[in-house]
């Protein structure tokens, strides 16, 4: 089968879906005017289109990630426009662009290792930055800066540029230096440095949830560093970071301020009208929602608070079902199982695909399994699907590095300057 | 409840048209990767090696990319890697060192023809030839 009849069998069956989807709206939703189903319908449809058109000028090795990125968000459109009532959902829409822009700037800017290895310091004078804003305007009293018309949260945008500082330092593992009898690397103890004030700091910003996030991009990172030719990681070392590991988690723990110490710890059904109020809702409305769900915009749960973000598997179960909502994650699933069927070609793009996987995998993991009660409640967004600029925009960034690393830069020179080049080069070899 | 029936089973078969495309497109950049590489190998007397992949790890330990088992070469010695079409050497801390045409290198680009020494082994850079 050739490369264009793929692309167009991709397209039909993602607009398809997204075809299903509005018709199920128009059938079981819940819409005071035929006029709103209209106009979320035209958005999709158009998005759809305009990105079918846009995507080949890039000229990627594989679409296929292009697809389930556009397939995703646009389920996401249709999901936020119809939670308590069919509307057009504006904001929704702009961050779901926003996200396909940043999805192009991080393949833009991550496709050429040899480039972006020589702007790593930038990368970490960007992690200082933040860090800075974070001290600055954020703290213990807020994790968003609010703009008035809209609010950022500064340590998002850190995740990306965590996942690019450990790719672009993994080929340092060769420049090991004798310090007092160890055998150092410079940049592993910087990247080690820089998660732990990362970390340290979401610890004062009381974002407790997104920690396990940065702590899983560091752990990729690591194991990408054992892998990687030179590197040499002892039994004792490894025994020792793990023992560090589970003291510190230990100490966290201990340490850990009252209301998550409560959270840890919690019977949410022993209370369900404080504690537990979210997540007893979330669960009563899983179970209400069924196989099929109510019906888009028909649920209950819109009333509780972060529906549309820290809760929002259990707002799709109610409104989609189950069955909606299950393969709405394994489709997040397919994007970070496509390097596996598409392997990165070098040691930085590897580290950098283990980095975003272990980010979404992460996120994923806290926000399902913590509206079910399976694991405390975290407040940590689902990638792609909850409402949220900042966590858009990063996790299509993050997206980016993933067709990046399947599409490295390995091309022919283009322009009429570099052919030129080229031709004298291959004559002087002849 | 019948079209969110048709919705979720839609999403299914799209799940897996997605894959499939994955595997069409996975084989055609192997093949555009291969014409793009300018298809390269390495060979010395008995050996052929094919340069498949972006970083190719060259040494005598068992996780070399390329392994060439002889004490003269180091475990892990050289590094090749390809990038915008232009191929490259990197000793990587190797104790007898990479020659390229007989002179000692640290990085450096290679063209067809070149003969890369490491240790006591000849390698032969040229384009891949079609083994019948």
């Amino acid at each position: 089968m050739s490369g264009a009849l793929s692309y167009l069998l991709s397209c039909i069956f993602v607009v398809a879906v997204h075809g299903s989807m509005l018709l199920n709206v128009y059938s079981n939703g819940n819409y005071s005017s035929i006029n709103d189903v209209i106009g979320l319908s035209a958005a999709v449809i158009l998005l759809d289109a305009v990105y079918f058109i846009i995507m080949p000028f890039f000229k990627h090795r594989t679409y296929a990630v292009d697809f389930m990125l556009l397939l995703i968000l646009n389920m996401s459109m249709i999901f936020q426009s119809c939670f308590g009532g069919v509307h057009f959902d504006t904001k929704h829409f702009i961050t779901i662009i926003a996200a396909l822009v940043s999805c192009r700037i991080g393949y833009m800017l991550c496709r050429n290792h040899r480039w972006i290895q020589t702007k790593k310091k930038f990368i970490w004078a960007g992690i200082g930055i933040l860090l800075v804003v974070i001290l600055l305007f954020t703290g213990s009293r807020s994790m968003w800066i609010d703009l008035g018309f809209m609010s950022i949260q500064p340590s998002e945008f850190i995740k990306p540029l965590l996942v690019l500082a450990c790719a672009t330092s993994i080929a340092e593992q060769q420049n090991r230096k004798k310090v007092w009898g160890f055998n150092v690397v410079y940049d592993n103890l910087i990247i080690f440095g820089i998660t732990a004030v990362v970390i340290l700091f979401q610890w004062w910003c009381r974002d407790l949830g997104s920690i396990p996030t940065f702590a899983a991009i560091y752990a990729s990172c690591f194991f990408m560093r054992i892998c990687y030719p030179k590197a040499k990681f002892s039994k004792k070392t490894l025994i020792i970071a793990g023992s560090v590991l589970a003291v510190a988690a230990i100490i966290g723990i201990i340490l850990a301020p009252a209301y998550v110490k409560a959270r840890l710890f919690a019977d949410i059904w022993s209370n369900p009208d404080e504690d537990g109020y979210q997540q007893t809702k979330a669960l009563i409305s899983i179970a209400e929602g069924g196989w099929f769900g109510k019906g888009p915009g028909k649920g209950f749960l819109h009333e509780v608070f972060a529906y549309e973000s820290d809760i929002v598997f259990a707002t799709i179960s109610e409104e989609w079902g189950l069955l909606f909502a299950l393969m709405t994650v394994l489709m997040l699933v397919l994007i970070v199982a496509m390097p596996l069927v598409n392997p990165p070609r070098s040691y930085y793009h590897g580290t950098m695909c283990a980095g975003v996987c272990a980010a979404f995998t992460m996120q994923m993991a806290l926000n399902i399994f913590g509206s079910c009660n399976m694991i405390p409640f975290t407040g940590v967004t689902l990638p792609f699907i909850s409402a949220g600029g900042s966590s858009m925009v990063t996790s299509g960034l993050m997206i980016g590095m993933i067709i990046a690393a399947q599409s490295p830069v390995f091309a022919n020179p283009t322009n009429k300057k570099n052919k030129k080049k080229h031709k004298q080069q291959k004559r002087r070899t002849v | 409840m019948e079209s969110a029936v048709y919705a979720a089973v839609l999403l299914d078969i799209c799940a897996i048209v997605l894959i499939f495309v994955s595997y069409v497109e996975k084989k055609a950049g192997a093949r555009r990767w291969s014409k793009t590489s300018d298809d390269m190998e390495l060979t010395d007397e008995i050996h052929v090696f094919h340069l498949e992949c972006d970083e190719i790890l060259i040494g005598r330990h068992a996780s070399a990319d390329i392994r060439i088992q002889d004490m003269s070469v180091s475990r892990y010695h050289a590094m090749l890697n390809v990038t915008d079409g232009k191929w490259m050497i990197t000793d990587i801390g190797s104790k007898s060192g990479v020659f390229v045409n007989g002179e000692p290198v640290r990085h450096v680009r290679l063209y067809e023809g070149d003969v890369i020494t490491l240790g006591n082994r000849n390698l032969i850079f040229r384009k891949r030839r079609v083994h019948k």
